[in-house]
């Protein structure tokens, strides 16, 4: 059930965008592919949506072949059973807002009955109860994203495909669509994938995200894991912002800095050169008071604050980098002061 | 790739359909355009005319390189050369004037350009032979000896070139020149540069890849040029390679090898020519606007003004107004005078027309090639533009080569094409002939008219509707049918206008009961009955000129 995509690949020209991934989506689960901009997540995608033919892989919708490189099926995008909202919504403009959610329905060949009944409940369900013979050009670009979602789940389709919906929207819309997609998404219990490069998006929105770049997958996790224990410097990177100190792991697992200051981390790590990546928010400051070093301890200056509105964001220099650490706490610029981290919050990468 | 490609048609249900479409738009486009073209390598290289019995020969290549040919080929390209430079340098004049100056009568202007942009060719070149033949209006009103003009000669084939081909360097030209990003020129003004420098350092580099391009479209239009060089050319004894091919085909004894040798060689000057320009728009757009709604503060002229009202008022006079005034005369007068005091008017030449059965049928015959015609050629073209820019079966690329193949070679080589290959048909003599013709010669028109809006069209409103379910038929249907409507109604009159207006594909294949409207005109005006030519002629720019304003508001907003 759900989704599943093993051995995927698709080249442009010579060009491998995506290289031989497998992940499966359990039914009514929601998974973000997150990864910069070419890293093949949108062709990921459309390769499930029927709109790209891979070069060679399988795909199962809801237990479904609908593409399987070797016995040559390819099933039509028409006939996989989804519902899509992509990033420029692509709202038919010579259709009002009926005409567009009700399109899926016609094409179902559904009675006009139950084809009235249906819009209207799916665009109540986005909010836009009272559009329904609005032109599709009168509307802004928040309810053209509504409308596209509408007409995505009019028809109840298997899976449900997002292709960076919010990215054209402001930020404070941005933030409530999120929300409302989520809670959609829990209703409709239906399997989703959802596209993004986002790191917040991905983070609130998501049961499990799936890093990639370069067409490769680099971590599938639910975002706790990803954002707590990324596989590497990387994916630490893309959920988030990360501090990253130099570091030699020692045999007995502790690690140091070239300037000698010791990190503890509570998860293991092979010996040798690594990375170890700290949050931002994980980094306790105080005032320097005593000079003798102690383990997950640095010692530094505030070279520079930023008022966020909650809270301040601090540059700390210090012999073993300037991390960025968020606190609450005022402290002034120029200021002495200690940096200090638990275990559980250090994490050691590969170098 | 290929693999790829071929898989997006392997879905069983319904995909046969779309093959099936796919197949048929290839052979048809193949039947149209290959066959004129393989006819004329065929006849290039055998004695005698089509549909006799003929020997293979290399005699007519080996003519191409006599004396008489390589005069008119210089000819040719000599008025070509010059036509293109004056009416790029005017035609990028005006288009400044209205999109960078502040120019009082914008609007006027861009209408009146629109205006010689519809006025054909052959009508054109009529007017001035009465206005400036050896016993034309001008010569006759001014008698003064050094102001005689001769039109019949290389520069009156020239004068009228230029007033024809004007207004196409000024919409080729205002495209760029109004997506141009505004904001470079600003910033010159910004570092200081006056008006001049900025359009000497800023503008004209930006735009000369547009300006490349336009020469080298004029350059093609006026060697492909056949109305206006029969009409003032051959009685001058002012041969053109286009004058030339019909020379030999239609006087005796014909030579109609040698007359496909000339086609070919004209199809590899103004194929070669179309090819430069194309390499040049790929690679050299100007930089566009990225979004921003307003223009570049248009710049005061001053004193220049008056200046600039007076070359648009000329080119406006010589262009449209005062042609269109001695057709106007003309046809309102029953024997030929220079002065309007002098002259009977009457009404006879207009009876006439109604009166005369051969005109009614040549009118009834155009209107069923121009408005049957233009459906055909508006249907090929958009299946062609939809399957070559959106679905990309295995063979879209052959497709789209022979499609725009037509704009390389002239109107009266497809025309002598047609007569080589046709003859043999059973559909030689009728209309038909000249719909498959014009559907050839003009499928560009059609397929850059659709092609430049479906990718206009963002990819995913197509996808959408796959993704809603509907197969690719239904999507076309009921997504890109109707966002194409706008551009499928002025398509369809560009065509029926060009239709309705061809005179160089029709000279070599009409026959008596396929006679069209624009041969017609020419004939009457061979036979010196200027009158009803006239008549004709007014007829004829009228109805073009309602079709343009009803439906055709495009080209005409400033």
């Amino acid at each position: 059930m759900g989704i599943s995509v093993k051995g995927l690949v698709k080249r442009y020209g010579g060009k491998i965008v995506v290289d031989h991934i497998d992940f499966e989506i359990a039914d009514g689960e929601l998974v973000s592919l997150l990864g910069p901009s070419g890293c093949g997540k949108t062709t990921t995608l459309r390769c499930i949506a029927g709109l790209e033919t891979p070069d060679s892989g399988r795909i199962e919708i809801d237990g479904r072949i609908v593409f399987d490189s070797a016995t040559g099926r390819v099933v039509e995008p028409y006939h996989r059973d989804i519902g899509m909202v992509f990033q420029s919504y692509a709202i038919w403009p010579h259709m009002t807002v009926f005409e567009n959610v009700a399109f899926p329905l016609r094409v179902r060949r559904t009675p006009s009955a139950e084809i009235a009944s249906r819009v209207t409940r799916a665009l109540e369900r986005v909010g836009l109860g009272a559009f329904h013979d609005r032109s599709s050009q009168q509307l802004s670009g928040g309810q053209q994203q509504r409308v596209a979602v509408a007409r995505a789940i009019v028809h109840e389709p298997a899976v449900l495909l997002f292709d960076e919906p919010l990215s054209n929207l402001d930020a404070r819309l941005r933030d409530e669509t999120r929300a409302e997609i989520r809670q959609l998404q829990r209703d409709l219990k239906v399997s989703t994938i959802y596209v993004t490069h986002d790191q917040t998006e991905a983070l609130s929105l998501s049961d499990r995200i799936l890093v990639m770049h370069d067409g490769l997958i680099r971590q599938l996790g639910t975002p706790e894991a990803i954002y707590a224990r990324p596989n590497d410097v990387f994916v630490a990177e893309v959920v988030g912002t990360a501090n990253f100190f130099n570091v030699t792991v020692a045999a007995d697992g502790h690690a140091v800095t070239p300037a000698g200051a010791i990190f503890h981390s509570s998860l293991p790590a092979s010996p040798g050169p690594a990375r170890a990546m700290i949050r931002p928010d994980r980094l306790t400051i105080s005032v320097h008071s005593e000079p003798k070093t102690q383990p997950n301890t640095l010692q530094g200056t505030i070279r520079q604050r930023l008022f966020m509105g909650g809270h301040y964001e601090y540059v700390v220099e210090t012999e073993a980098g300037s991390p960025r650490v968020l606190s609450s706490d005022e402290f002034a610029e120029k200021t002495a002061v200690a940096l200090s981290f638990n275990p559980e919050d250090c994490i050691f990468l590969p170098a | 790739m290929s693999g790829a490609r071929s898989s997006a048609f392997s879905d069983r249900s319904g995909a046969w359909l779309i093959n099936a479409i796919f197949i048929a738009t290839f052979l048809i486009t193949a039947f149209l355009i290959v066959t004129p073209l393989a006819a004329l390598l065929h006849g290039s290289f055998q004695t005698g005319s089509p549909g006799t019995k003929t020997v293979f020969t290399l005699q007519n290549w080996a003519d191409l390189g006599s004396g008489n040919i390589i005069h008119t080929l210089l000819t040719t390209c000599f008025i070509s050369i010059v036509t293109a430079v004056f009416s790029t340098v005017g035609g990028a004049g005006l288009t400044w004037l209205v999109y960078r100056s502040d120019f009082r009568f914008k609007r006027g202007l861009v209408a009146a350009v629109g205006l010689s942009f519809f006025f054909p060719g052959f009508i054109l070149a009529m007017a001035w032979v009465i206005l400036a033949s050896p016993g034309g209006i001008f010569n006759d009103l001014l008698d003064i000896e050094w102001l005689q003009f001769d039109i019949y000669s290389i520069t009156g084939i020239i004068w009228i070139q230029i007033l024809h081909i004007i207004p196409f360097a000024f919409f080729t030209l205002r495209g760029p020149m109004i997506s141009m990003d505004s904001s470079l020129e600003e910033a010159g003004y910004a570092s200081g540069a006056n008006p001049w420098a900025v359009i000497r350092r800023v503008t004209l580099p930006l735009m000369i890849f547009p300006l490349l391009s336009s020469l080298l479209l004029c350059f093609v239009l006026s060697v492909e040029q056949f109305a206006i060089p029969a009409m003032v050319g051959i009685p001058g004894h002012v041969n053109t390679l286009a004058t030339e091919l019909y020379l030999l085909t239609s006087f005796s004894p014909p030579n109609t090898g040698l007359a496909a040798a000339v086609g070919l060689a004209m199809s590899a000057v103004t194929g070669l020519s179309i090819f430069l320009q194309r390499q040049i728009v790929r690679r050299h757009s100007a930089p566009t606007v990225t979004g921003r709604g307003y223009r570049v503060r248009p710049l005061a002229l001053g004193r220049w003004r008056f200046l600039a009202d007076g070359i648009c008022l000329f080119y406006v006079a010589m262009s449209f107004i005062i042609p269109a005034l001695a057709l106007i005369y003309t046809s309102g007068i029953k024997f030929f005078v220079a002065n309007p005091f002098e002259a009977a008017w009457t009404w006879r030449n207009y009876v006439q027309i109604w009166q005369s059965p051969g005109t009614i049928r040549s009118f009834w015959n155009t209107l069923v090639v121009a408005g049957g015609g233009a459906v055909l050629g508006l249907t090929l073209g958009t299946l062609i533009a939809w399957f070559t820019h959106r679905l990309k079966p295995r063979g879209y690329r052959t497709l789209d080569a022979l499609a725009s193949l037509p704009f390389g070679i002239p109107g009266i080589v497809i025309g002598l094409g047609f007569l080589w290959s046709y003859v043999y048909l059973p559909i030689y003599g009728t209309l038909l002939v000249l719909v498959f013709c014009y559907v050839a010669r003009f499928l560009p028109y059609a397929t850059e008219t659709i092609g430049a809006q479906i990718v206009q069209l963002d990819k995913s409103l197509e996808e959408a509707a796959w993704a809603s379910g509907a197969n690719r038929l239904a999507s076309f249907r009921r997504i890109i049918l109707p966002l194409l409507r706008p551009a499928l109604q002025s398509g369809y009159f560009l065509l029926f206008i060009a239709y309705f207006r061809e005179i160089a594909a029709a000279a070599l294949i009409y026959t008596a009961s396929t006679q069209v409207l624009s041969i017609s005109i020419w004939a009457f005006f061979e036979n010196a009955n200027w009158g009803v030519a006239s008549a004709l002629s007014i007829v004829t720019t009228v109805i073009t000129v309602a079709l343009m304003a009803t439906v055709m508001r495009a080209p005409l907003k400033v």
